[in-house]
């Protein structure tokens, strides 16, 4: 009986364990409020349109290279004091993660790299031999000890949208639009997708494709950063004619858009291609269309390098963007001011760069550039489009107009290049010792190191070479990023100054820990 | 009406005692009903031979056998009510393994992930996240804080100054309906595009600098960023549309 009875106790209850269990894994009516519902702008990955030439860019930058893009940034830097205690020059110190879109070629790549001013003129490995035109192997000029190639070379990885990951070298810069071009390792290891023309109407709708961070990836391996390529919707505002025709740009407008955008493939819904994101103003993005950024490829494939812009010297503002006072504050008499305020027209300049093209066209604050080769201007965007067009190291025919000169005056300038988009990133911006600007014309980019940071790279304070330009003396003489100059010409650095012009400069440099000397015949400025 | 008047009499009838005499309404309406005259003669000889009986004393431990039997009646009562009881008590001890075998199946399937860092990034909704700018001064003459953002150590995405890691007591059913499904293995579903690991780097970037100026600052940089999340300004991105 008492068995029986312990039997159907034992029964009863796992029949109601078993209850438990189901009830335990049934979603249970939840009183919570719902979760908030994804952004409107928001695509889920469910619609997103196939878009197989929208690839994931990974751009690695060594501790070299960020001392190198610290110079080269709007910091003023003199001398680096300290820096972590574990901190090596040839480890990675950062990673961007951007958006590239994958020409019809099926190896070249198109991408918005915001680090792309480390890689300009960076030295490209050499080619292989070629039996048509064997070049003479160039005569061994130091027998030092040459760091890892890798170190120098820009370290890119291109991943394709199925996460077949393909090496790619930096082809050049095109500093018109600001796009890196680069080309993949291994051909067609990305989808070719025909990259078309597609036309752009105010109103359409827009995805804008770029990797961000998956944040609730449950890493079966352990910790790590994950990404994904997601897309924001949004939709054309206003379309930028071109003065020679065509669309210069467009503006998307869309909610949440942030820098992680910049450099983003925007697609219509058809998952065509239309351009890509090269900047922000508010909550719209500013499109560069497919036909500019096929002419970039095209410009830097050609020349196979980074291919400058057009320099003038100058800075201004569109008149019709200008009250009178400001153009009375010019020197215009009111009567003129007057006359060229209604008119709406011209490129008033504000300052002329010293020793630039415009300063020697005699270019002057207060001078309205009216046309450009007999086109006439109007906005900031036709001067920039009509420069750009004429291209760098071209001769253009300016109408200008002067306070002093009732008729307005042709002048002849020869533009000269540049190969940032700003006119703030100069060598002459930044700040540099006398010893610094020295070598500065010899193609060397060099930062004080103070006697901490020496020694955690092997030697006492002195300079780090964080750029030497390829094909000049000091190149030649086999000088090298990463080496650490103690003495020129016999002086240590902290105390020498280059009164007059040496013939050339003797280096005391640090390698790897061993002391070498190199001499570097002065370059002459062109 | 009459038969009203039967009931009240035949109750007074019953309640009477031997010897006790009748009401004169009783008696009245005995003279008239014959059913009550023959109901109050039965009840009449009921007593007589109920009242012709003889005592019977009761034996000396009438008492302590009365009390015993009442004692053992209880007992019995009790003895009766035991499967009863136990079964309760087996229902008790069921429902108990059933609220602990709820607790440890909830527990099991709704654990939370062990890892500090993703168990972070559950509760970040924000798409990226962004570098937040910071340039510790020593010297305040020439501030360029805007332009400079944090390190984040060896893991990126665990930000200084972020909450510490909060383990939610994870609720039986959470709607899930408006999220892509979590990603368990490293790849999306089809369709769609792949989840990336990325190795991102492992050193953070954190130097002092001398500006020639006599200020000294400390810039941090961030191991990864996404898009154009600058670290450093430079001209690329904001290039001026008024310089030529």
């Amino acid at each position: 009986m008492t068995v029986r009875r312990v039997i159907q106790i034992a029964t009863i209850g796992g029949a109601l364990l078993c209850g438990a269990v189901a009830v335990a894994q049934t979603p249970a009516t939840s009183t919570k409020k719902p979760m908030t519902p994804p952004k409107a702008a928001k695509v889920s990955a469910d619609k997103l349109p196939s878009a197989p030439q929208v690839v994931t860019i990974i751009h690695r930058l060594n501790g070299l290279k960020m001392f190198r893009l610290l110079l080269r940034s709007e910091q003023q830097v003199q001398a680096i004091e300290n820096v972590d205690s574990a901190f090596n020059l040839m480890d990675d110190v950062h990673t961007n993660v951007t958006a590239g879109l994958a020409m019809n070629d099926g190896e070249t790549i198109a991408a918005w790299l915001p680090e792309a001013e480390v890689e300009l003129d960076a030295p490209l490995p050499p080619a292989p031999p070629s039996p048509r035109a064997p070049k003479p192997p160039r005569t061994p000029v130091a027998a030092f000890p040459r760091l890892q190639n890798g170190f120098f070379q820009p370290d890119i990885t291109v991943i394709g949208p199925e996460g077949q990951r393909v090496g790619a070298k930096y082809i050049g810069f095109d500093a018109v639009t600001g796009l890196s071009i680069l080309r993949l390792e291994q051909k067609n290891a990305t989808t070719a997708s025909a990259i078309k023309e597609e036309p752009v109407n105010a109103g359409d709708t827009v995805l804008l494709f770029s990797p961000e961070p998956v944040t609730k990836a449950r890493a079966m391996a352990g910790a790590g950063v994950y990404a994904r390529m997601g897309a924001l919707e949004g939709r054309v505002q206003n379309i930028v004619a071109a003065p020679s025709g065509g669309v210069a740009r467009f503006k998307v407008a869309a909610a949440k858009l942030s820098h992680a955008n910049i450099g983003g493939v925007a697609l219509n819904e058809a998952g065509e291609t239309i351009g890509i994101v090269d900047g922000l103003e508010g909550n719209e993005a500013s499109i560069l269309p497919v036909a500019l950024i096929k002419r970039a490829a095209q410009r830097v494939l050609e020349q196979q390098s980074s291919v400058p812009r057009p320099w003038l010297g100058v800075k201004g503002e569109a008149v019709a963007e200008l009250k009178l006072d400001q153009i009375l504050n010019q020197g215009w008499e009111m009567q003129r001011a007057a006359a060229l305020a209604d008119e709406r027209r011209g490129i008033m300049l504000t300052s002329i760069a010293p020793n630039s093209p415009a300063a020697m066209a005699a270019l002057r604050a207060g001078d309205v550039i009216l046309k450009v080769d007999d086109k006439d201007i109007r906005t900031a965007d036709d001067f920039t489009w009509w420069l750009e067009q004429a291209g760098p190291r071209s001769s253009v025919e300016f109408t200008v107009a002067r306070p002093d000169r009732l008729a307005e005056e042709p002048v002849n300038v020869k533009l000269s290049e540049k190969l940032d988009r700003s006119f703030t990133f100069t060598f002459d911006n930044r700040v540099a010792t006398t010893r610094g600007s020295s070598l500065l014309g010899q193609g060397i980019e060099t930062v004080a190191l103070r006697p901490p940071v020496a020694s955690q790279l092997g030697t006492t304070a002195g300079l780090l070479v964080v750029y030497v330009e390829p094909q000049t003396p000091a190149s030649e003489a086999g000088l090298q990023a990463g080496d650490v100059i103690q003495s020129i010409n016999g002086k240590p650095v902290s105390t020498f100054k280059a009164t007059t012009q040496p013939a050339s400069f003797t280096l005391e440099i640090v390698r790897n820990k061993q002391k070498l000397v190199v001499t570097v015949p002065v370059q002459k400025k062109q | 009406m009459r038969k009203n008047n039967c009931e009240v009499i035949r109750q007074e009838l019953d309640e009477l005692t031997l010897g006790e005499t009748i009401s004169v309404a009783a008696a009245e309406h005995l003279r008239e009903c014959v059913e009550c005259r023959e109901f109050n003669e039965k009840q009449t000889r009921l007593r007589q031979i109920v009242g012709s009986l003889g005592t019977v004393s009761a034996p000396p431990d009438f008492d302590f056998r009365l009390r015993a039997r009442l004692a053992n009646g209880a007992n019995g009562a009790a003895f009766h009510f035991w499967p009863l009881a136990r079964r309760g008590l087996a229902f008790v001890v069921v429902l108990l393994v059933f609220v602990v075998g709820a607790i440890v199946v909830r527990n099991v399937f709704r654990r939370p992930v062990q890892n500090p860092q993703l168990a972070t990034e559950q509760h970040n909704t924000e798409p990226a996240p962004q570098p937040v700018p910071a340039v510790e001064q020593r010297q305040q003459q020439n501030p360029a804080p805007e332009i400079v953002a944090t390190s984040s150590d060896k893991h990126p995405q665990t930000f200084k100054g972020e909450r510490p890691l909060r383990i939610k007591r994870p609720l039986v059913a959470e709607d899930f309906s408006n999220e892509r499904a979590e990603v368990i293995d490293g790849r999306e579903p089809s369709g769609a595009f792949e989840v990336l690991p990325l190795d991102s780097s492992l050193q953070s970037f954190k130097v002092s600098l001398d500006d020639g100026r006599g200020n000294a600052r400390t810039i941090s940089v961030p191991t990864i960023s996404f898009g154009s999340q600058r670290m450093l300004q430079t001209a690329n991105q904001y290039a001026s549309k008024r310089d030529w």
